[in-house]
């Protein structure tokens, strides 16, 4: 019993851990690219102090 | 618990990208106020001489610039007007909240890659010093690698075509991430040769350069604009992976499951 549940929690762990990275790795892309790289005039102009000092690619 | 996971990491995004702004006004912000006086060819003097009383304040070193993160600089207030703003919150608002979308989107990437790297953060000060780590080399990825062909830019400054930029941009974020991975934490020097390889690939290829490279903005604020960008995104990265190593170092093991 206890040897069971032992072998399903590091199969979940793995699993589980990929799986956060991934929905943090989406998340997090969108939130960045929205910031810097999206070619929304609106967008642009909020984040235009937060472009320029990031260095990302801007005017 | 993913959700944990994410909850630590949008934490120490929302922290880190609150301490980036009052870290912009200190120098960033006032350079960039005074190369858009140049923009466009028109001088404008007025303008200019307004801004040069805090330009005189910010030539701080590196270790200033981190620490004036904390305190609220209102001197700058009086530069916010006459600019439109889509969500009616002002030049400052926009930049505070552009800084927390971006703080807690580069959170989330950074947690991505140390939980999908399987790095792992020890309780006290090991995880500190691994987030700390981890931070450093984001910077190395997102900020230096890049600013070697595509230099941090003041408005103004001469410009090739954006989407050729941004994409050399991406391209070489991702390669110098994946450079890193393979020298830092892979043993095989197969693997760290080609990680060294990848690092360099987007530098030989090379940026996209304008064809004419004159500008109306002083060389003196480019280059002060260089190196105040780098300083103060180190800061926002050393910031970030520290608060990252200890915010999951205190996700109880059995729930990082």
């Amino acid at each position: 019993m206890a040897a069971k549940i032992q072998t399903l929690s590091l199969t979940d762990r793995i699993g589980a851990r990929t799986v956060a990275g991934l929905m943090a790795l989406v998340i997090g892309s969108i939130l960045v690219f929205g910031v810097g790289l999206a070619n929304s005039q609106a967008l642009h102009d909020a984040a235009h102090d937060t472009r320029h000092s990031y260095g990302f690619p801007c005017h | 618990m993913i959700v944990r996971l994410l909850l630590a990491a949008l934490a120490a995004g929302l922290i880190a990208g609150m301490a980036m702004t009052p870290a912009q006004y200190v120098k960033i912000v006032p350079l960039i106020l005074q190369a858009e006086t140049y923009e466009g060819g028109g001088h404008d003097h007025g303008a200019a001489e307004a801004v040069s009383s805090t330009t005189a304040a910010g030539s701080e070193t590196p270790e200033v610039t981190a620490t004036a993160g904390q305190d609220h600089d209102a001197n700058d207030h009086t530069h916010d007007e006459g600019d439109e703003s889509m969500l009616g919150l002002g030049r400052l608002g926009d930049t505070v909240l552009a800084n927390l979308v971006a703080g807690a989107g580069f959170a989330l990437m950074l947690a991505a890659v140390a939980l999908i790297a399987g790095i792992e953060f020890p309780a006290g000060r090991d995880g500190l010093m691994r987030g700390l780590l981890l931070g450093a080399g984001a910077w190395f990825c997102v900020q230096l690698a890049p600013s070697f062909g595509l230099p941090p830019a003041v408005p103004g400054f001469p410009h090739a075509d954006l989407a050729d930029r941004q994409g050399w941009w991406m391209v070489t974020v991702g390669a110098s991430a994946l450079g890193l991975w393979l020298v830092a934490l892979r043993p095989e020097w197969v693997a760290r040769a080609l990680g060294l390889v990848l690092i360099a690939a987007p530098h030989v290829w090379g940026a996209p350069v304008p064809d004419d490279i004159s500008s109306d903005v002083p060389a003196y604020l480019a280059s002060a604009y260089a190196a105040a960008s780098l300083a103060t995104t180190l800061f926002f990265w050393l910031l970030l992976g520290g608060l990252l190593g200890h915010f999951l170092s205190r996700v109880p093991a059995e729930q990082r499951a």
